[in-house]
């Protein structure tokens, strides 16, 4: 579990993190996201101890980052957003590095880089790391970061540079990891990527944490907060006839009347149902259309901006 | 204390050394140019052996017991080595060190490196062992391969001269050292690799040959003033000619005599004041540099020192020369005693930029 206390990080009067205070759970997915500039990576770097915090404090499975670095670090397995390894090294050499780092047994080294390289599709690649594609960085990337069995996984934008099949994959592995109770908070800024893996959200704005929950609740929050305005698609077996109801704002069918397009101020579904069939129209599907990421996103953005 | 993370940095380093081309390539240089110098001092050993068993031959079946050179030492072909050394072994220091924090923020492996169960000065420390390993392999393949040479031609060191030779690779390696350590502290205040050479390089211009300029004649003239002249009384007086005789017989030459004594004595003391001052400059200066104070040792080791001072200051100056002949022909302990304050130095001089190199990363931003 992270625990997130009032931290702050002050680069020469920047406030680059303020008051940043949150809970992530054991086994949760967690995204993190924000416009450039709003301090994901600075909390990831406190996060791994690689800079102190100017106040407050990060807590992982217990332990003080800046307290027992050592002990934190031992736990964690993290993957910038610009990975680098030794060019001079092949995937092998610069994970048996990087094992003996954490302390790790030449039997259980042996046992588990391989099976990493096999679980991020590296396996019998011998050139050196310096010859690779940014895609084959990026997996050996997230196999460095799953090396020492964390408690806790740090991904800063994961899938940059992977291709779909890579993507695909690395949906795969961190599904997969956070099922075995690891934690894994993704920052990145490809909204999509953060829906399809994971569980939970917070919105950094300006330092801040101005939002934070699973996707829905989000979405039912922000929708409570826009005035509830909604867009409704309806989609029949026959022409429809007008439809009324005191909340609706507007609609548009399409010229063979089988589809149409409300916007109301409220979930008016049941009444449509009601409507259409007195009237005899067979219902094809009639849904409430969400937010898209991006909307929401942006919505959460501007009102902190506002 | 669990130094595991210390000792896994410093074995990459040292592995990674040892497979860099740039070191295998300047290190290949290096033992050719070494094994030449062996042998061509080796050469240069064998004539001055011939001659002075010529001179023993000689003098032993003449009645008459003259001057006879002292034996020529084994370590002189070790002087000759120094030569090439004193500036190969500056750009293998240089180049082993000036890309090693550089590369790791170049190839943003720094961040992954740190963000690991390690502590910053494990990591730094790890870096520099790992250098020196290196180093002392390098070296070590040096002597061995000089030794092997000089058995090869036949000669044999004794213990002694063994002894001067360890000591020999100590301070070649103190001396490779610190052009190390100026290159490691280049690479942590440099954010590529191409600026932490042209500055260590700068460095070593000013080190290797800036400083030298200054302990010359006409610039330590400039700073300490020109030598006092010497009076015309004892110019005359040493002028050899018909007044010698002359002078003997005549019964006023033992007031002359003793007026040209105390000029004499007034000379000396301001020539010898002038000295003082002058030595004490130079030697400031040269505690500066690590290749002078390189140079100094091997001069005082390999007894080639012969008190003229091969970087040319006082040069031709015969009460200069006169004062100094004194210290010709030192004994083992003297010549070690002469150089405490250079071998200090050397010691001091890496271990300052390794220090300021420490700091310099521990404080290290790896946004």
């Amino acid at each position: 579990m992270i625990q997130i206390e009032h931290l702050c990080k002050d680069y020469n009067g920047v406030l680059a993190v303020d008051d940043l205070t949150t809970t992530i759970p054991e086994g949760e997915i967690f995204g993190l996201l924000g416009p450039n500039g709003a301090g994901k990576s600075t909390t990831i770097l406190m996060l791994t101890g690689l800079i102190q915090p100017t106040s407050g404090r990060c807590i992982i499975d217990g332990l003080d980052v800046t307290c027992d670095p050592i002990a934190v670090k031992m736990k964690i397995g993290y993957m910038p957003e610009d990975v680098g390894f030794y060019g001079n090294l092949s995937a092998e050499e610069n994970l048996a590095y990087f094992a003996r780092l954490y302390r790790m047994d030449e039997e259980k080294r042996q046992k588990r880089i391989p099976e990493l390289l096999r679980l991020v599709g590296l396996e019998g690649v011998t050139k050196n790391v310096g010859g690779y594609s940014k895609g084959m960085r990026q997996r050996l990337g997230l196999a460095k970061a799953l090396l020492n069995e964390p408690s806790l996984v740090i991904l800063d934008e994961p899938t940059a540079n992977l291709d779909p099949q890579g993507v695909a994959d690395y949906r795969r592995i961190i599904r997969e990891t956070a099922r075995k109770g690891t934690t894994v908070l993704v920052c990145s800024h490809i909204l999509e990527e953060v829906s399809k893996v994971c569980t939970s959200v917070g919105i950094l704005s300006r330092g801040k944490l101005v939002a934070q929950g699973a996707w829905k609740d989000l979405a039912a929050g922000l929708e409570e907060t826009s005035g509830g305005s909604m867009t409704i698609r309806i989609e029949t077996r026959d022409p429809m006839t007008d439809l009324f109801h005191p909340d609706i704002t507007g609609i548009t069918f399409s010229p063979d009347r089988m589809t149409a397009t409300i916007t109301a101020v409220s979930d008016i579904r049941d009444a449509i149902c009601d409507q259409l069939y007195e009237s005899g129209v067979r219902l094809r599907s009639i849904f409430r259309e969400g937010l898209s990421l991006e909307e929401m996103f942006l919505s959460y953005y501007q009102q902190e901006a506002q | 204390m669990d130094l595991s993370g210390l000792i896994t940095v410093a074995q990459k380093e040292f592995f990674d050394h040892l497979r860099s081309r740039k070191f295998l390539l300047i290190f290949g240089i290096f033992l050719v140019i070494a094994i030449i110098g062996m042998v061509g001092g080796i050469g240069e050993y064998n004539d001055n052996l011939d001659s002075y068993n010529e001179n023993q031959a000689s003098a032993s079946s003449s009645p008459i017991r003259g001057f006879i050179a002292e034996k020529p030492s084994i370590l002189s072909v070790y002087s000759n080595v120094a030569t090439y050394l004193v500036f190969l072994g500056a750009i293998l220091g240089i180049a082993m060190g000036f890309d090693l924090i550089t590369r790791e923020k170049e190839s943003k492996s720094l961040k992954i490196l740190l963000s690991h169960p390690v502590y910053r000065d494990e990591v730094i420390n790890g870096k520099a062992l790992g250098g020196i390993l290196a180093l002392v392999v390098s070296l070590a393949i040096v002597l061995l391969l000089s030794l092997a040479t000089l058995l090869i031609y036949g000669i044999v060191p004794d213990a002694s001269e063994l002894t001067m030779i360890l000591i020999f690779g100590i301070v070649s390696f103190l001396f490779i050292f610190s052009y190390f350590a100026i290159a490691l502290f280049m690479s942590t205040v440099s954010e590529e690799s191409g600026s932490a050479l042209i500055y260590t390089i700068i460095i070593f211009i000013i080190l290797s040959s800036l400083i030298p300029m200054i302990t010359k004649d006409t610039v330590m003239e400039g700073i300490v003033g020109s030598a006092p002249d010497m009076p015309q009384q004892l110019i005359d007086q040493m002028r050899p000619g018909p007044s010698d005789n002359q002078s003997r017989m005549d019964p006023g030459s033992t007031a002359r005599d003793s007026t040209t004594s105390e000029t004499w004595q007034k000379y000396n003391t301001k020539m010898q004041a002038y000295l003082e001052k002058r030595n004490a400059i130079e030697g400031i200066l040269t505690l500066f540099s690590p290749t002078m104070n390189y140079e100094t040792m091997v001069a005082s080791i390999t007894s080639t020192d012969d008190g003229s001072d091969s970087r040319g200051s006082n040069r031709g100056s015969f009460a200069m020369s006169s004062m100094r002949a004194g210290e010709q022909a030192v004994s083992t302990d003297d010549a070690l005693g002469k150089i405490v304050n250079n071998f200090l130095a050397l010691i001091i001089f890496p271990a300052v930029f390794f220090g300021l190199a420490y700091v310099r990363f521990m404080r290290l931003d790896v946004r």
